[in-house]
C-alpha cells in the first residue's frame, strides 16, 4: 500500500513539509476523501469482535454504513465540506499487486478456518481482518448513503488516489486526506494524515505540502516520483536493497532512473527483469482522471431525512432515534462553515516588513532545535536578593538541565 | 544586546494575560521603533497586532533588529511572579538563546531575574493595509465587555450593526433572542464614559463571539475601546496603551453561505 517508507524518509529528510494542524482548524475547508479505502478501514474495524460484524436483519454487514456516517458527521460538524472519491477500474500495472492481495487473502481465508477449528481467539481476530474485502455492494451503499446525507460523490474513471490529487490541484478542493503516501507522488498539492483517526485518539492532523517536499528534498516533481518508484509503489517491484535512503541518495547523485540504471552496479543490485518503471511513472504523471467541470461538480446539500430514516433504520436496522439526533446534527453543522480566514483580507507578506536580518537574527537568539523539544521546556529562575551575599556568587547551578534541577529539587524534598 | 526597561511594568504583565489565550506562541520583533508582535491564532480567523513604541520605555536600547520567539504562556507564568508596582526590565544578550526578565520592587529592596528559554517560530506576516472604515465605535470598554459577556450566554455569533441610530449588538440562540443598542452619547460628566460613533456608511457584520470575548480579556488596559467596521473588512478592535502603544485585535467575519464563491 503506498510508498514503502515515504513518512520516515520526509520526517528525516524534509522536516519542514510536515506541519501538525489541529482538526478544528480545517472548518469551511472542502477535502476530497479516498473512500475504498475508508470503507476497507470500517469493515476491519467498526462494531468487530471475532468473526462477528454489525448486521442487519437479513444479516448483511452494516459495519461500512455506521463508519461512514458517524465519520462523515463528525467532519461536517467540524465544518469541513468533504468529497468522496470511488475507485474505478485498476490500472493494468496494479493487477498484479492486486493478485498478490488475492492470494494473501485466500491464505488468511485458510488460516482462519484453521484457527475456528483451534478456536484461538487472538488468531481468529487477526486472520477474519485479514479476510476482509470491499464489494461492490459496500461501495453502492456507501455512496447512496452520501448522497442522502447531501455529500458530493465522484467516481474515478481508475486510482480514487489520483483523482483526489486531481481535484486539488485543480483547485476544487482545499486538500487530499488519505492515510496513502500517493496522494503526494500524484502531486497532490497538499495531503493530510490522520484527519480522520477517532478523535479519542488525539492525533493531531499532518499537513504535507508537495510543493515543500521538493524545495526540501531538493528534487523536482519528475525526481520525486522516480524516488517514490524506488523506494517501492503499487505498480511495480522495486530494485532489491534499494530502499527509501539509498534511492534518495542515487537520485541526487544521478537525477533519474535512466541515469541511475546506467551507473549502478548491476551485480550488487539486481533489477528486476521485468521492470515497468516508464509505465509505473507515466500512471503517476498522467494518470486517467476526470477533469472537466460537469464532472467535477460539487454540490452540499441539504440531508434527506426521509430518505436517510427509511435506508439507515428500516432496511439495515439502525436505531431510529440516534439518527434522528445525527440528522439533527448534519442540519446543524450546515451554519458552521461560514467563518471566514483572515488570509483572504489580508496578504502574508514575505520579507517586505521585516527584512532579511530577521534571519540573521534568527540564528543568533533563535534555537535550531526542533520545536517539539521545547515543550520540555524548564524554568530556570534565580533570585537575587542584592543586600544579600548569595546573590553575588553568580550560582554555576544556573546551568543545570531542568532534569537535573527537577532531580535535586526532588531529593531535596525527600531529604527534609 | 537588548535592554527594555518599562516603568509601569502592570501594562506588560496585562498585555500577556491579554493574548496568552488568544495566542501560544509567537515572535516578538523589537526595533529601534519600538516592541511589537503580530500573530494570529491556530484557525488564522483572528489576529493580534501589538505596539509598545520605544518612547514609552524609560530605558529602550535595541542594537539590531530583533525577532525573539517565545511560548506566550511561559512568558505570562513569569510575568505573574512580578509585582503590579515592579519595574520590569527585558533583556537578551546576542548570540544567547534565552530572554531575561528582570523584576525591581518600587522601593529597590527586592529584584528577582527570570530567563527564559526562547524558541524558534516559522510564523508567517501578514500586511495589514491602512484602510478607510465604514464605521468606527468608540465606547466604554467594560461596556463593550458587558455586552459580549452577556450576549454569548445567548447564542455563539453576534449581528453588529451601525446606522444612524447608534451601533445594535444582536444575537440568537436555542432560547431566544437578544438586542443591545447603544446610542451616541457625548454629554457624560467623564470622557471614558462617552460612546461616539463615526459613520461614513451603514455597516452589519457577523462574528464569532468566542473571540469577541477573548479580545475583552484587553480591557483593563484602557478605559475605552476603538471598534473599526467596513464590509469587506475584518472588524479591528483597539485598546490603547498608555500614550506608548496599542494593541489591536483582527477578526475575520462570518461569510454568507454562497456555495458556488466559497474558496476550497
Amino acid at each position: 500500500m503506498g510508498i514503502k517508507g515515504l513518512t520516515k524518509l520526509l520526517a528525516d529528510n524534509a522536516p519542514k513539509a510536515m506541519k501538525e494542524q489541529k482538526f478544528e482548524s480545517y472548518f469551511g475547508r472542502k477535502i476530497a476523501i479516498d473512500a475504498s479505502m475508508s470503507i476497507y478501514q470500517f469493515l476491519i474495524v467498526v462494531g468487530r469482535t471475532g468473526t462477528e460484524m454489525l448486521t442487519n436483519e437479513a444479516g448483511e454487514v452494516t459495519s461500512h454504513l455506521q463508519g461512514m456516517f458517524t465519520r462523515t458527521i463528525r467532519l461536517l460538524e467540524a465544518g469541513i465540506k468533504p468529497v468522496y472519491v470511488f475507485d474505478g477500474k485498476p490500472p493494468d500495472l496494479k493487477k498484479q499487486e492486486l493478485a498478490k492481495r488475492y492470494s494473501k487473502r485466500a491464505d488468511a481465508t485458510d488460516d482462519l478456518s484453521d484457527a475456528l477449528e483451534v478456536g484461538n481467539k487472538e488468531d481468529i481476530e487477526k486472520f477474519s481482518k485479514r479476510t476482509v474485502k470491499v464489494t461492490k455492494q459496500h461501495n453502492d451503499d456507501c455512496k447512496k448513503l452520501l448522497s442522502l446525507m447531501g455529500v458530493p460523490v465522484i467516481e474515478a474513471p481508475s486510482e480514487a488516489e489520483a483523482q483526489c490529487a486531481a481535484l486539488c490541484k485543480a483547485d476544487h478542493v482545499y486538500a487530499v486526506a488519505s492515510e496513502d503516501m500517493d496522494s503526494l507522488t500524484f502531486g497532490a498539492p497538499r495531503f493530510l494524515r490522520h484527519l480522520m483517526d477517532p478523535s479519542s485518539k488525539k492525533i493531531p492532523v499532518m499537513e504535507f505540502e508537495v510543493s515543500k517536499v521538493l524545495e526540501e528534498l531538493n528534487l523536482t516533481m519528475d525526481q520525486f516520483i522516480d524516488l517514490c518508484i524506488l523506494s517501492g509503489c503499487d505498480y511495480c517491484d522495486s530494485i532489491r536493497g534499494i530502499g527509501g535512503q539509498t534511492a534518495l541518495k542515487l537520485i541526487r547523485q544521478h537525477g533519474s532512473i535512466e541515469h541511475i540504471l546506467e551507473n549502478i552496479n548491476k551485480e550488487r543490485y539486481q533489477i528486476p527483469e521485468d521492470w515497468p518503471y516508464q509505465e509505473a511513472r507515466r500512471l503517476f504523471k498522467e494518470p486517467s482522471v476526470h477533469s472537466t467541470d460537469e464532472q467535477l461538480e460539487l454540490k452540499w446539500t441539504a440531508p434527506d431525512e426521509e430518505g436517510l430514516i427509511s435506508f439507515l433504520v428500516n432496511e439495515n436496522g439502525f436505531n431510529s432515534d440516534r439518527i434522528t439526533k445525527a440528522i439533527e446534527k448534519i442540519k446543524a453543522a450546515k451554519n458552521k462553515s461560514s467563518q471566514g480566514r483572515l488570509e483572504s483580507f489580508f496578504k502574508p507578506v514575505v520579507g517586505t516588513s521585516v527584512p532579511v536580518k530577521r534571519k540573521e537574527t534568527k540564528c543568533i537568539l533563535g534555537s535550531a532545535k526542533p520545536v517539539i523539544k521545547l515543550k520540555a521546556y524548564s524554568m530556570e529562575s534565580s533570585f537575587q536578593f542584592r543586600p544579600k551575599v548569595i546573590a553575588s556568587m553568580g550560582l554555576p547551578t544556573l546551568d543545570l538541565g531542568s532534569r537535573q534541577s527537577m532531580l535535586f529539587s526532588g531529593s531535596f524534598c525527600f531529604g527534609t | 544586546m537588548l535592554e527594555l526597561r518599562l516603568v509601569q511594568g502592570s501594562l506588560l504583565k496585562k498585555v500577556l494575560e491579554s493574548i496568552k489565550d488568544l495566542v501560544n506562541d509567537a515572535n516578538f520583533d523589537c526595533s529601534a521603533t519600538g516592541f511589537s508582535l503580530q500573530a494570529m491564532d491556530s484557525s488564522h480567523v483572528a489576529l493580534v497586532a501589538l505596539l509598545l513604541r520605544s518612547e514609552g520605555f524609560e530605558h529602550y536600547r535595541c542594537d539590531r533588529n530583533l525577532s525573539m520567539g517565545i511560548n506566550l504562556g511561559n512568558m505570562a507564568k513569569m510575568l505573574k511572579c512580578a509585582g503590579n508596582d515592579d519595574i520590569i526590565t527585558i533583556k537578551a544578550d546576542d548570540g544567547s538563546d534565552t530572554v531575561t526578565f528582570m523584576f525591581e520592587s518600587p522601593t529597590q529592596d527586592k529584584i528577582s531575574d527570570f530567563e527564559m528559554k526562547l524558541m524558534d517560530i516559522d510564523s508567517e506576516h501578514l500586511g495589514i493595509p491602512e484602510a478607510e472604515y465604514h464605521a468606527i465605535v468608540r465606547m466604554p470598554s467594560s461596556e463593550f465587555a458587558r455586552i459580549c459577556k452577556d450576549l454569548s450566554s445567548i447564542g455563539d455569533t453576534v449581528l453588529i450593526s451601525v446606522t444612524k441610530e447608534g451601533v445594535k449588538f444582536s444575537t440568537r440562540g436555542d432560547i431566544g433572542t437578544a438586542n443591545v443598542v447603544c446610542r451616541q452619547n457625548t454629554t457624560v460628566d467623564k470622557p471614558e464614559d462617552a460612546t461616539i460613533i463615526e459613520m461614513n456608511e451603514p455597516v452589519s457584520l457577523t462574528f464569532a463571539l468566542r473571540y469577541l470575548n477573548s479580545f475583552t480579556k484587553a480591557t483593563p488596559l484602557s478605559n475605552m475601546v476603538t471598534i473599526s467596521l467596513s464590509s469587506e473588512l475584518p472588524v479591528v478592535v483597539e485598546y490603547k496603551i498608555a500614550e506608548m502603544g496599542y494593541i489591536r485585535f483582527y477578526l475575520a467575519p462570518k461569510i454568507e453561505e454562497d456555495d458556488e464563491d466559497t474558496k476550497p
